[in-house]
């Protein structure tokens, strides 16, 4: 009885959603996270009649057949890229990307990794890193005796002294976007890597090629809405509870065939 | 066995289908852009020898796609289309164009929009639809034009087959066509909404649990004719 196996699909995929409703209610509070959407595609179809052949028995053309579907598998997981509300915290590193674009840092290996967590410090030698520690690109050094740093939207990076009224440049902060961001490999810690589905990076200037501008002193939060993940939990809960109760009849009905006789 | 056992059996053979189509149903719950399928019984009528009546017998020789529009959910993504009405989209496979009423698109690394599997979403005229990128602001408006940053790029392509029977449905909430398709005189697309499942799965259980009685009734049936037959070579000794 196929019905057994169909509804164990169904069962799985409505346990891959309530996995992805879970990441998503775990990382409520990440900044810069984006909420994921489990989506799913129907399975292979079983043509037990083809539809368009000809009917034996008096020479006409069945018209649609026997399809019988064989169930549900994951199409994917993806991000959805909608911007999260900005929360101010009025660091002079914090920064929010208003837009869809990323900020690129270098990882210990020399790769370039790319993140929307704006929650920059400052190293032991005055370079500008992530929470993790990796340097910003372009590589930028803020000086011991700096009072102040001052970011605008198109990333210029200033520095305040207290003996001079002029502040200093000390460069240019870019933005890298990426043709199908979705199809970036996460790999956590807030972290993508570039991969053969999103393309290559531009990068640009804020402001510059409709990749957003920088905002001093926010934070993104976490684009998770919570009441719509709640919906999404019970829906998927009442998903999982129908295809189990498919798999109960159809387990009664093969217990029908057993017990003839 | 006999006659009537037979005809149980087509019938009981025909409910087990029928039993597979409501697990696939309500495994979709979930799939965006899945039709809900269905399984038509017919009688068959099978001759038997020259002075005996014909025997009839049940076949679920037909299976019928619900075409009904599914609700609409509201995603606030920028490649999300629901259809709002008649049309499906148009996309290219491997295997050639293919119809499909799942909306969620994404551009791939080449700018081109692709559905989950990466077959490509076709316009109007079927050629690839293809979005620049560093566009800030993308509007699709109710016709399916497409608009980056306020130009238009290229009108999304719906189009209806002549003949709904000439759908055949493929994984990847697909449908392969074989007649002429016929692009939709007013189409209507929603940005940032996808459209569900159209199953709906008081009905799916309904029908699960007539099918199962049902089932159960044949069984009881066999299990009748069964004992009867045993009592006839019984009485005959």
């Amino acid at each position: 009885m196929r019905a057994l196996q169909i509804a164990a699909t169904g069962m799985a995929a409505q346990q891959m959603r309530v996995e992805t409703i879970s990441n998503n209610l775990a990382n409520m509070n990440t900044t810069g996270y984006n909420a994921r959407r489990a989506e799913f595609a129907d399975l292979h179809y079983q043509q037990q009649t083809r539809a368009g052949t000809i009917n034996a028995a008096d020479g006409t053309i069945v018209p649609t057949g026997v399809q019988l579907g064989l169930g549900v598998r994951p199409s994917s997981v993806t991000v959805e890229l909608s911007q999260g509300s900005l929360g101010a915290t009025g660091g002079d590193l914090d920064l929010a990307i208003e837009g869809l674009g990323y900020i690129e840092v270098t990882l210990p290996s020399g790769q370039s990794a790319f993140t929307r967590d704006g929650g920059l410090k400052r190293s032991a030698d005055g370079l500008i890193v992530t929470s993790d520690g990796y340097p910003v690109v372009p590589e930028i050094t803020i000086p011991s005796d700096a009072r102040s740093i001052s970011i605008n939207a198109e990333g210029e990076t200033y520095a305040y002294f207290n003996d001079r009224v002029e502040p200093e440049l000390l460069g240019q902060l870019s933005i890298a976007g990426f043709s199908n961001s979705k199809g970036l490999e996460a790999i956590g810690s807030n972290l993508f890597l570039e991969s053969a589905a999103s393309g290559a990076p531009t990068v640009s200037t804020p402001g510059e090629n409709g990749l957003g501008t920088l905002r001093q002193g926010y934070l993104e939060n976490s684009s998770v809405d919570a009441v719509r993940e709640i919906t999404e939990l019970i829906e998927a809960q009442r998903g999982y509870e129908l295809n189990a109760k498919v798999l109960t009849a159809a387990d009664q009905m093969l217990g029908a065939t057993t017990q003839i006789r | 066995m006999d006659n009537a056992s037979y005809t149980t059996l087509t019938r009981q053979s025909g409910l087990q289908r029928e039993m597979q189509t409501v697990a696939n149903n309500l495994a979709n719950l979930a799939t965006t852009g899945f039709r809900k399928e269905g399984v038509i019984f017919a009688e068959h009528v099978k001759a038997l020898g020259r002075d005996d009546p014909s025997l009839s017998m049940a076949t679920a020789s037909v299976a019928n796609t619900d075409l009904r529009q599914g609700s609409l959910s509201q995603t606030n993504g920028t490649f999300d289309f629901a259809i709002e009405g008649e049309g499906f989209f148009m996309v290219e496979t491997a295997d050639g164009n293919r119809l499909t009423r799942a909306g969620a698109f994404t551009p791939n690394g080449e700018g081109d929009l692709v559905t989950h599997d990466g077959n490509r979403l076709l316009d109007a005229g079927g050629a690839p639809i293809f979005v620049p990128a560093g566009v800030a602001d993308l509007q699709v408006s109710a016709d399916g034009t497409l608009s980056a940053d306020g130009q238009p790029l290229s009108q999304i392509g719906l189009f209806q087959p002549e003949n709904p029977f000439d759908l055949r449905r493929e994984n990847g909430v697909r449908f392969e066509f074989t007649g002429e398709v016929t692009p939709v005189e007013n189409p209507t697309i929603l940005q940032g909404f996808v459209e569900d499942s159209n199953v709906n799965p008081v009905g799916e259980v309904a029908r699960m649990i007539e099918v199962q009685r049902a089932y159960e009734q044949g069984q009881g049936f066999l299990e009748k004719e069964d004992e009867r037959i045993r009592a006839v070579i019984r009485a005959l000794g």
